[in-house]
C-alpha cells in the first residue's frame, strides 16, 4: 500500500513506513512461492488424486495441481499478511487506545487487486475450458448428445445401469450381456452410457476420473481412455435412498487380450440370460404394469444414437483385438 | 399544511417537519413495496413459466401434451377477461380519484373487487371441470400447478383492492372537508392515494400475467 | 378471535387504549400459548380435510400414507399458529376498513413470547430462535458423525443415519438464511440508518413466527417416517419418499415465506426510512450487506417456493412435474432448486461480510478501507449469484455446452468476493489491532473463508469437479464458507452486540475458551473431510473405504469437541445474562457507530428526534472528526427544505433556522 496524502506529510518516501511493510511482505510471499511451487510440481503432483489410470484421471490430477499452484501464492500472501498484521500492528494490552492512520482508499492498490484477481480468474477459466474440451469432456457426464467427443475410431461403449442399490454393466458390442463386474480393456477409449432404472444415482469410477449422473430415462455419456491396468472403485455419488452408502462395487482395467477373452466368454455363458433381458437400449422405462420389475427399452435402439467418434458404431468397429458385433441387438428389437 | 410554518416556533416546526419526513418515508415505502412485491411475484410466475417451457422443450416420452388435452377454453378466456377488465376499471378509477371524483373511484374499486372475486370463483370452478387427470402429461401438470396459484394471486389483488376501498369509505367523512380522498392534503388521504397507486399498479401487472398464461395454456 | 386492538382503534378511538387495559394480565392476550392452540386446531382440521378428500385415493389405500392430510395438516397448522399469535388480526380488521392500532410499548419478559411490533424485541426473539435451530441441527451432526467412526454400519443404521443427515442439512440451511438477517438485521438496521423501526413491523414479526413455525414443521418429519433425500431432495427420490418429505416441502415453503418477508422488509426499510443525511455513501457496511442479502432473499426464494409447491402437488394431486415417465423431468427440480440454492449460498455469506466489516474497523481503529469497493463487491456477488446455479449440475448430464459459461460465472464471482479480502486487509493495514473476542472471530472468519473460497475454485473447474463433485470435499468446502464464514461472524457479533442488546457483557474468559475450541476443532473437523472427499468418499454414505477410517474418526472426535465449544458458549450466555449479569459500560468497544451512541437501554422509539446524520461511522484516526450524527434533530427540516418540499422549501438557504447542526462544518462532505 503506497502512501496516502496524510502519510506523505509525515516524512519522505525513504522513511515511509508503508514501504517497509510492503518490502517485507513481498519478500515473504516471494520466498514462500519459490519454495512451495516446485514442491507442488515435483513432489505433490504425482500423488494427487485420482491417479493416472485413464486420460481423464491424469487430466484431473494435472488440473488439480495447476489450480493448487495458482492458488498457493494467494494463500501464502493472505496468510502472511494476516500474520504480519496481527504481530506488527497489535495494540499493546493496557496501552492507551489510539486510532490508526485514517487511510480510506488507495486507488493503486485497489486497481492492482482488481487486475490481479481478474487475471487469475480469467487464467483459471481459459485453462479449465481447454482442459474440459480437449480431453473429450474430461470424464464428466455430457448427457445424451455429447459435444466433446474423442476423435478415435475405436470406442468401446459400456452401458452403466444404476438401480437401487447396485451397479450393473451391459456391453452392447458383445450381444448386450449384463454383468455386475466392470471390466475394461487397457489403452482404449471407453464411452460410458450411464442411465438409471429408478431414482438419480451417480456413477463415480474414482480411479478412472469418470463421474456421470444416472438419471432415469436419460442416457448420460462420458468418455475416457484407459492407460494403466488395475483395480477400479465404483461408488454411487448421488443420494439414492437407504442403501446409498452400500452401493459400490469394483472393476478392473485389464489387457486388451484378457478383456476380449473375458467378454467373449461372458457373452457365451450369459447368452441364455441375455435373452431374458429387455432388449438393449440406451434407456429403460418400467413396464406399464410394473409387475416383476419388467422394463422396456424406452428410446431409439442402439446404433442410431451413436453420433460421436465417427465410424465407431460401424459393425466392424475397428477395435483391434476386440470383437465388435451387434448381433444381440438386432435380434431383440 | 394549514398553518404557515414560518410563524411557528422552532420546536413545533421541527416536529411538523419530522412528521412530514416520516410520512414521505411511508409513502416511499408503499412505492418500493409495490414494485418489490411485483418483483417477488414475477419470480414466482417465472418459476411456473420455467416449468412450462422446460417440460414443453423436454417433451419427455412425447408426453408434453397429448392430442386434445385442453382445459375449458371458454372458462379460461372469461377468467382472463375478468382480470383484464378489472385492471382497466382500476386504472380508470385511479384517474377519476385524482380528478376528485371519489364516488366514481369507489364504484370502480368495488367493481374491480367483484370482477376479481368472479375470476377467482371461475378459476376454482374450472378446476372441477377438467377432462384430464393431473399426472397425464407435462402440460396437465403445469396447468394443475398454475390454477391454484392463479386463484391465490387474484384473491390477493382483490383483497388489496377491497381493503383500500373499505378504508376509503371509513375515511370519507374525515376527508370530506379537505377536498376528499383525491385531493386532501391530510396524511390519511396521502397514504390512501399511495395505496390506490400501488393496488392499481398491481392489478395492471396481474392482467399482464393472466393474459400471458392464458396465451400459454389456451393459444400456444 | 377476540376483537383486536387494531380493530378497536379503528372504531374512532384511534388507538387510545386505557391504562387499565394495558396493564391486564400479560397472559390473557395472544401469545405463543394461543399460537400453539391455533396450531393444534389448524393441524387437526387439516388432517381431517385431508382424510375426507383423499382417503379413497388408490395411492393412499395402497401405501397407507395420506400425503394430502399431512400437507394440509402442516399448512393449516402453520396458519393456525399465526392466527393464534395474532398475525392476522390487522389483516382481517382491514377488510372492514379499520386503521392499524397505534403502537404501544410492551414491557416485561412476557413480550418475548408474543407478536410484537418492536424491532428490538423481534431481533432478540430471532436470536433465540436461530440458536435453537442451530443447536438442534448440530446435535444431529454429532449422532451421524458417531456412525462414521466406523467404515461399516454400527450405531444408528443407514435409515436413521440418512434421516439425521437430511434433517441436519435442511435445518442448518433454513437456519443459516436467517442467522444474521433475522437477529441482527432486524435489531440493527433501524438503529444504523436512524429509523424508528422497520417499514412493516407486522410483516417483520410474521417473518419471525413463520421461522419458528418452520422449525416445528421440519421437526415433524420423524413422526412421518423422516425423509432420506438429503437437503437437496432430488426427485424422483423426493416423489417416492416417505411422509417426512411433506414436512420438508411444507417446511421450506413456510421458512421461505418468512425469508421473503424479511428480505422485503429490509429493502423497503433501507431505501425509505434512512434519517436525514444518511446518504448511500454513509450507510454502514452492514446495512449494505442487509440490502444486497434482501434482494437475494426476495428474488431467489420465490423460486424455491414454487419448486416446493410443485413437489407437494406431485405427492398429493398426483401431477408429474418431476416424474420422467409421465412427461415431467427430474431436472426441473434440480434447476428450480439450485436457481434458489446458489443465491442462498450468498444469503449465507454476505451478512457475515457485513458484520465483520463493522467489527474490523472498531478493533483496528481504522476507517473501513475502500468502502465503495466493499459495497460494489456485495452488489457484484448478489448479481452474479443468479447466474451460477448450473455449476451444481456439471455432472448431471444436462447442457454440456453451458458448462464453460457457468464455470466462468462461478469463477467471476470470486472477484467481488476477493474485494471483501481487500477491504479487510486494507482496514488492518497499520491499524491498532485489539484482540477482543469479536475481533478474534472476525480474523478467524478470514482464515476459514480463505480455505472455503480456494476450495470453491476447484469445484468451479469442470474437469476437477469430476473428482470432487458430490464428495466430502464439497461438504467440507461449504462448511468452511458457511460455518467458517457466517457462523464465526455471527458468534463474533453476538459477543460484540450483546452489551448493546441486553446491557450485559458476555464473560471474556469463557468466551476465549469458546473461541479457541471452536476455531481449532472446526478446522480439525473439516480439513480432514476435505482430504477424505478428495480421496474418494461420497457424501451421505454410512459405509466407506476402510482406509479412510483414520481421517474420519479423527474428524468425528474433533467434531465432538467442536460441539463441546457450544456448550461453553451456552453456559457463558446463561451465566453472563441471568446468573451473574454484569452491567456493560456504555459503548464498551469505543465504536463510532450510531447504534452505540444511543442511550442504554435503547428507547422504545430509538430516537426522540430524527437524527441528522453527518458522516459515515468510520472516521477513526482523524483529527477532530465530525460526530457521526446530531441527535438533537433538525435534519428533517433541512432535508425537506433542500428537497423543495412545500411549505418547508421556504427555509431553503436559511441555515440558521433550518439547520440547528450548522455549527458543525461541512456536514455534506462526501466520503
Amino acid at each position: 500500500m503506497t502512501a496516502t496524502d496524510g502519510d506523505r506529510r509525515d516524512g519522505g518516501r525513504a522513511d515511509d513506513p508503508n514501504r517497509r511493510h510492503w518490502r517485507f511482505l513481498l519478500l515473504v510471499v516471494l520466498v514462500g512461492t519459490i519454495i512451495v511451487e516446485p514442491l507442488l510440481w515435483f513432489v505433490i503432483r504425482v500423488h494427487m488424486p485420482p491417479g493416472r489410470q485413464t486420460t481423464a484421471a491424469q487430466g484431473d490430477q494435472f488440473d488439480a495441481t495447476v489450480l493448487t499452484m495458482m492458488a498457493s501464492p494467494v494463500v501464502i500472501a493472505v496468510l502472511a499478511y494476516f500474520t504480519y498484521a496481527m504481530v506488527v500492528w497489535r495494540h499493546p494490552k493496557g496501552a492507551p487506545l489510539v486510532d490508526g492512520p485514517p487511510i480510506r482508499s488507495n486507488l493503486k492498490v485497489q486497481a492492482s487487486w482488481l487486475f490481479m484477481t481478474s487475471a487469475i480468474v480469467m487464467g483459471a477459466f481459459v485453462f479449465g475450458t481447454y482442459e474440459l474440451i480437449v480431453p473429450a469432456g474430461a470424464g464428466g457426464g455430457e448427457g445424451p448428445s455429447p459435444i466433446w467427443t474423442p476423435t478415435s475410431k475405436t470406442i468401446l461403449p459400456v452401458q452403466v445401469i444404476g438401480q437401487q442399490w447396485q451397479w450393473t454393466y451391459r456391453y452392447p458390442t458383445y450381444g448386450g450381456f449384463e454383468t455386475t463386474q466392470l471390466v475394461l480393456p487397457d489403452n482404449t477409449w471407453i464411452a460410458f452410457h450411464v442411465t438409471s432404472l429408478d431414482v438419480i444415482h451417480s456413477f463415480w469410477a474414482y480411479q478412472l476420473g469418470v463421474k456421470a449422473d444416472a438419471n432415469p430415462q436419460v442416457d448420460d455419456v462420458a468418455f475416457t481412455k484407459t492407460q494403466q491396468t488395475g483395480k477400479v472403485t465404483v461408488r454411487c455419488d448421488e443420494l439414492c435412498g437407504i442403501w446409498h452408502g452400500a452401493m459400490y462395487n469394483y472393476g478392473y482395467v485389464v489387457s486388451r487380450s484378457s478383456f476380449n477373452s473375458w467378454a467373449l466368454r461372458t457373452e457365451k455363458r450369459q447368452a441364455p440370460l441375455t435373452k431374458l433381458l429387455p432388449p438393449f437400449s440406451w434407456t429403460y422405462s418400467p413396464s406399464a404394469n410394473g409387475a416383476g420389475g419388467g422394463y422396456y427399452p424406452s428410446s431409439i435402439p442402439f446404433p442410431s444414437s451413436e453420433s460421436y467418434g465417427k465410424g465407431a458404431s460401424g459393425p466392424e468397429g475397428n477395435l483391434p483385438g476386440v470383437k465388435v458385433s451387434h448381433k444381440g441387438l438386432s435380434g431383440g428389437q | 399544511m394549514a398553518v404557515d410554518p414560518q410563524m411557528m416556533d422552532p420546536e413545533a416546526l421541527e416536529a411538523e417537519a419530522e412528521a412530514e419526513y416520516d410520512l414521505l418515508g411511508v409513502e416511499g415505502s408503499f412505492w418500493t413495496a409495490t414494485r418489490l412485491l411485483i418483483g417477488i411475484v414475477t419470480f414466482v410466475w417465472a418459476g411456473v413459466a420455467f416449468a412450462y417451457f422446460y417440460l414443453r422443450e423436454s417433451d419427455t416420452h412425447a408426453l408434453w401434451r397429448p392430442h386434445g388435452v385442453t382445459p375449458p377454453t371458454l372458462l379460461g378466456t372469461l377468467i382472463a377477461l375478468c382480470v383484464v377488465a378489472g385492471a382497466a376499471v382500476a386504472v380508470y378509477g385511479k384517474y377519476t380519484l385524482l380528478d376528485g371524483r371519489q364516488v366514481d373511484w369507489g364504484f370502480a374499486a368495488w367493481l374491480t373487487t367483484a370482477l376479481g372475486l368472479v375470476a377467482a370463483g371461475l378459476q376454482i370452478w374450472e378446476l372441477t371441470r377438467l377432462s384430464f387427470l393431473p399426472g397425464l402429461s407435462g402440460y396437465t401438470s403445469v396447468f394443475i400447478g398454475y390454477a391454484p396459484l392463479n386463484v391465490a394471486f387474484i384473491l390477493g389483488g382483490t383483497y388489496w383492492m377491497e381493503t383500500t376501498v373499505a378504508r376509503a369509505m371509513r375515511l370519507r367523512g374525515r376527508l370530506a372537508t379537505t377536498g376528499g380522498a383525491g385531493a386532501s392534503p391530510l396524511p390519511d388521504a396521502r397514504l390512501l392515494r399511495a395505496n390506490v397507486d400501488g393496488v392499481t399498479y398491481f392489478w395492471v401487472y396481474m392482467a399482464l400475467i393472466v393474459a400471458t398464461f392464458w396465451a400459454l395454456f389456451y393459444v400456444l | 378471535m377476540a376483537m383486536t386492538e387494531e380493530a378497536r382503534a379503528g372504531t374512532g378511538q384511534h388507538g387510545r387504549i386505557t391504562a387499565r387495559e394495558r396493564q391486564r394480565n400479560p397472559w390473557l392476550g395472544q401469545s405463543v400459548i394461543t399460537g400453539f392452540a391455533g396450531a393444534a386446531i389448524g393441524y387437526l382440521l387439516g388432517h381431517l380435510f385431508g382424510n375426507i378428500i383423499a382417503s379413497n385415493y388408490a395411492v393412499v389405500k395402497a401405501s397407507g400414507v395420506n400425503n394430502v392430510s399431512i400437507c394440509l395438516g402442516l399448512a393449516l397448522g402453520t396458519l393456525g399458529w399465526l392466527a393464534g399469535l395474532g398475525a392476522f388480526n390487522y389483516a382481517v380488521a382491514k377488510i372492514l376498513g379499520y386503521e392499524p392500532a397505534k403502537e404501544e410499548e410492551t414491557t416485561g419478559w412476557q413480550r418475548y413470547f408474543k407478536m410484537t411490533l418492536d424491532h428490538k424485541v423481534v431481533g432478540l426473539q430471532y436470536l433465540i430462535a436461530v440458536l435453537g435451530f442451530f443447536f438442534t441441527a448440530g446435535l444431529f451432526a454429532e449422532a451421524f458423525r458417531t456412525e462414521l467412526l466406523s467404515p461399516y454400519s454400527h450405531f444408528i443404521g443407514p435409515d436413521v443415519y440418512l434421516q439425521l443427515v437430511s434433517e441436519h442439512g435442511t435445518m442448518m440451511m433454513m437456519m443459516a438464511t436467517s442467522l444474521v438477517v433475522g437477529p441482527f438485521g432486524n435489531y440493527l438496521v433501524p438503529l444504523m440508518i436512524g429509523a424508528r423501526g422497520m417499514a412493516f413491523p407486522r410483516l417483520e414479526a410474521t417473518s419471525l413466527w413463520l421461522f419458528v413455525a418452520g422449525y416445528m414443521v421440519i421437526l415433524t418429519a420423524p413422526v412421518y417416517g423422516g425423509f432420506n433425500t438429503g437437503w437437496t431432495a432430488y426427485a424422483p427420490l423426493q416423489t417416492e419418499a416417505r411422509g417426512g418429505m411433506d414436512s420438508y416441502l411444507i417446511g421450506f415453503g413456510v421458512v421461505g415465506l418468512g425469508m421473503i418477508l424479511n428480505g422485503f422488509n429490509q429493502i423497503v426499510t433501507i431505501t425509505n426510512l434512512r434519517a436525514p443525511g444518511m446518504r448511500w455513501t454513509r450507510l454502514p457496511i452492514f446495512v449494505w450487506a442487509m440490502l444486497t442479502t434482501g434482494f437475494l432473499l426476495t428474488l431467489a426464494t420465490p423460486v424455491l417456493f414454487v419448486g416446493a409447491y410443485l413437489g407437494v402437488l406431485d405427492r398429493t394431486a398426483q401431477t408429474s412435474f418431476y416424474v420422467n415417465a409421465h412427461g415431467g423431468s427430474s431436472y426441473l427440480w434440480e434447476n428450480l432448486f439450485w436457481f434458489f440454492g446458489h443465491p442462498e449460498v450468498y444469503i449465507m455469506a454476505l451478512p457475515g461480510f457485513g458484520l465483520v466489516g463493522e467489527m474490523l474497523t472498531v478493533f483496528s481503529r481504522k476507517p473501513l478501507f475502500a468502502y465503495k469497493v466493499a459495497a460494489a463487491g456485495m452488489i457484484g456477488v448478489a448479481l452474479l449469484s443468479f447466474f451460477v446455479w448450473q455449476h451444481h449440475l456439471f455432472q448431471s448430464g444436462i447442457n454440456p455446452d453451458m458448462r464453460p459459461l457457468f464455470m466462468l460465472d462461478t469463477e467471476l464471482i470470486s472477484i467481488p468476493t476477493g474485494f471483501i479480502y481487500l477491504v479487510g486487509m486494507g482496514t488492518l493495514w497499520r491499524g491498532r489491532i485489539r484482540f477482543t473476542l469479536p475481533m478474534m472471530f472476525s480474523l478467524a472468519m478470514y482464515f476459514n473463508f480463505l480455505i472455503g473460497g480456494i476450495t470453491g475454485v476447484y469445484l468451479s473447474d469442470v474437469p476437477v469437479n469430476v473428482t470432487v463433485h458430490g464428495s466430502f470435499f464439497v461438504l467440507a468446502h461449504f462448511h468452511y464458507t458457511i460455518m467458517g464464514g457466517l457462523v464465526f461472524a455471527f458468534f463474533g457479533a453476538v459477543y460484540y452486540y450483546m452489551p448493546r442488546v441486553t446491557g450485559h457483557m458476555l464473560n471474556e474468559t469463557l468466551g476465549k475458551i469458546h473461541f479457541w475450541m471452536m476455531f481449532v476443532f472446526f478446522n480439525l473437523t473439516f480439513f480432514p473431510l476435505l482430504i477424505v472427499g478428495f480421496l474418494g468418499m461420497p457424501r451421505r454414505v454410512f459405509e466407506y473405504a476402510p482406509r479412510l477410517q483414520g481421517l474420519n474418526a479423527f474428524a468425528t472426535v474433533a467434531d465432538y469437541l467442536l460441539g463441546l465449544s457450544f456448550v461453553v458458549f451456552v453456559a457463558n450466555f446463561i451465566w453472563s445474562m441471568w446468573i451473574d449479569p454484569k452491567p456493560a459500560p456504555h459503548n464498551p468497544w469505543q465504536s463510532r457507530g450510531i447504534e452505540w451512541q444511543l442511550p442504554d437501554p435503547v428507547p422504545f422509539h430509538n430516537f426522540d428526534r430524527l437524527p441528522l446524520i453527518l458522516s459515515d461511522p468510520y472516521h477513526y484516526g482523524e483529527e477532530d472528526p465530525l460526530p457521526v450524527a446530531d441527535f438533537r434533530g433538525g435534519g428533517a427540516l433541512a432535508a425537506l427544505a433542500e428537497a423543495g418540499v412545500a411549505p418547508f422549501d421556504a427555509y431553503a438557504g436559511r441555515p440558521e433556522i433550518a439547520h440547528p447542526a450548522s455549527h458543525i462544518s461541512d456536514p455534506g462532505r462526501e466520503v
